[in-house]
């Protein structure tokens, strides 16, 4: 499944350029409307990481929809169903989504941190907390997308549907990012943050069969 | 047992009558907060109820998709998340009234009205779904999903929202974490009476709403 998508996605190459340069673009208006002086350090390191995850979580809602549905447009979901169990099909899209968020992640945390000039006191920490919550986005991103794939106006209904449920996870990825910078221990927030991912995780292999087959 | 179904509604409304009545004349009200504190006897039964409405809906789809797929199940669950929606929006106008009074603003970000936004927030993108999926069996398959889904990642608002402000104005619930009662008994009773009547008066709404729902239902479809 996995494969199977990575060949696609490089045959029209549309979500990473698209979505790299949707995310560089709202970067870009961030930086921008930050003005040239920035914002002050004090106040930088509390802003900037919630506007780093603002970024992200709107690439995605921009981006990652396309996975289920381009199925159902090009009618191939038919095909898919017949071809692959849907805890197969579930994980594959989920990995496809993950490789695509931390793609993403890699290309503009550098640039974001170095427009901003943002130090970070703890950089193993602060791939970590990339990492944890760049997973809770795509799974829970992923399980949504399979469900407004079936029904109308897909685009806006992903991001009312999504921002919910993944609204939790926002909150404790910026509270890990934010220690991250400061160089404070990553506490309970990681804990809860891993907790999430795992609980989405299963939520999401448990209900996909009953969301993908009729 | 059919006269005790029509007796229902006027045993209800006497019921939720004596509350209102013991809300303003027999219970006392909390030293320090003037006559505000009279609120609580309708807010608290109001958020209550919008939660109990919410799982009801989760354990409805729950039971749909892993029980049959029973359609009643699913038009169940939509008529919980109805009642859930209004009674919740009800409970947040009134808190926020009294946020007004008691702390000077209408919205404070405490984690309750955190939590209470995103659940409505949450439900209304429910009902978006379903209006925007035409099929009745895609439609209470998807919804259904989303439900359950809404069960796995409400715990987190719970647990995270409070620890995030770090502290909260909101006066502790009735049964707290020390679980003891810290209320003038009268004020206690009229309490309990009145969430008891407001959980008798989901399920008759509940109820009636799906009965609506099913005789809607069996007359588009002899319609044809």
């Amino acid at each position: 499944m996995f494969a199977k998508e990575w060949r696609c996605e490089l045959r029209t190459r549309y979500a990473l350029s698209t979505l790299g340069l949707f995310a560089f673009t709202t970067l870009v208006v961030v930086s921008v409307s930050l003005g040239p002086l920035g914002l002050m350090k004090s106040q930088g390191s509390a802003v900037l990481p919630i506007l780093f995850w603002i970024i992200l979580l709107f690439s995605v809602a921009a981006g990652l929809p396309r996975a289920f549905v381009q199925e159902e447009e090009s009618q191939t979901a038919i095909a898919l169903r017949l071809a692959a169990t849907p805890s197969s099909l579930f994980c594959g899209k989920l990995a496809y989504g993950l490789t695509v968020i931390f793609a993403l992640e890699a290309l503009i945390t550098p640039i974001y941190m170095a427009i901003m000039g943002l130090s970070v006191r703890a950089p193993g920490q602060l791939i970590l907390a990339l990492a944890v919550g760049g997973y809770g986005l795509a799974a829970g991103s992923t399980l949504v997308a399979a469900i407004i794939a079936q029904a109308r106006s897909k685009g806006t209904l992903f991001a009312v549907m999504a921002f919910p449920v993944l609204l939790p996870l926002l909150l404790l990825a910026i509270e890990l990012t934010r220690n991250a910078l400061g160089g404070e221990p990553s506490g309970v927030a990681l804990s809860q943050l891993l907790l999430y991912d795992g609980a989405v995780t299963i939520a999401g292999l448990m209900l996909f069969p009953a969301v993908w087959n009729p | 047992m059919d006269s005790l179904k029509k007796a229902l509604p006027w045993m209800l409304w006497m019921w939720l009558t004596a509350v209102i009545l013991g809300a303003f004349l027999y219970a006392p009200a909390a030293v320090g907060f003037r006559g505000s504190s009279r609120i609580l006897f309708f807010h608290v039964p109001m958020a209550w109820v919008s939660f109990l409405a919410f799982l009801t809906a989760g354990v409805q789809s729950l039971r749909y998709l892993y029980g049959g797929r029973d359609r009643r199940l699913d038009r169940s669950a939509a008529a919980a998340v109805e009642l859930g929606l209004a009674f919740g929006v009800l409970a947040t106008v009134t808190g926020a009234m009294w946020a007004k009074v008691m702390w000077g603003a209408y919205w404070n970000w405490d984690p309750r009205q955190t939590s209470i936004l995103v659940a409505l927030l949450f439900y209304a993108a429910y009902l978006a779904l379903r209006a925007a999926i035409e099929d009745g069996e895609i439609r209470a398959r998807l919804a259904g999903a989303y439900a359950v889904l809404g069960l796995v990642v409400a715990p987190f608002l719970y647990f995270v929202m409070p620890r995030m402000a770090e502290f909260t104005l909101h006066p502790e619930p009735v049964v707290n974490t020390a679980g003891k009662v810290d209320m003038d008994g009268k004020m206690v009773l009229v309490l309990m009476a009145s969430l008891a009547g407001f959980t008798v008066l989901f399920y008759w709404m509940h109820n009636l709403c799906c009965r609506i729902q099913d005789l809607t239902d069996r007359t588009t479809r002899s319609r044809g």
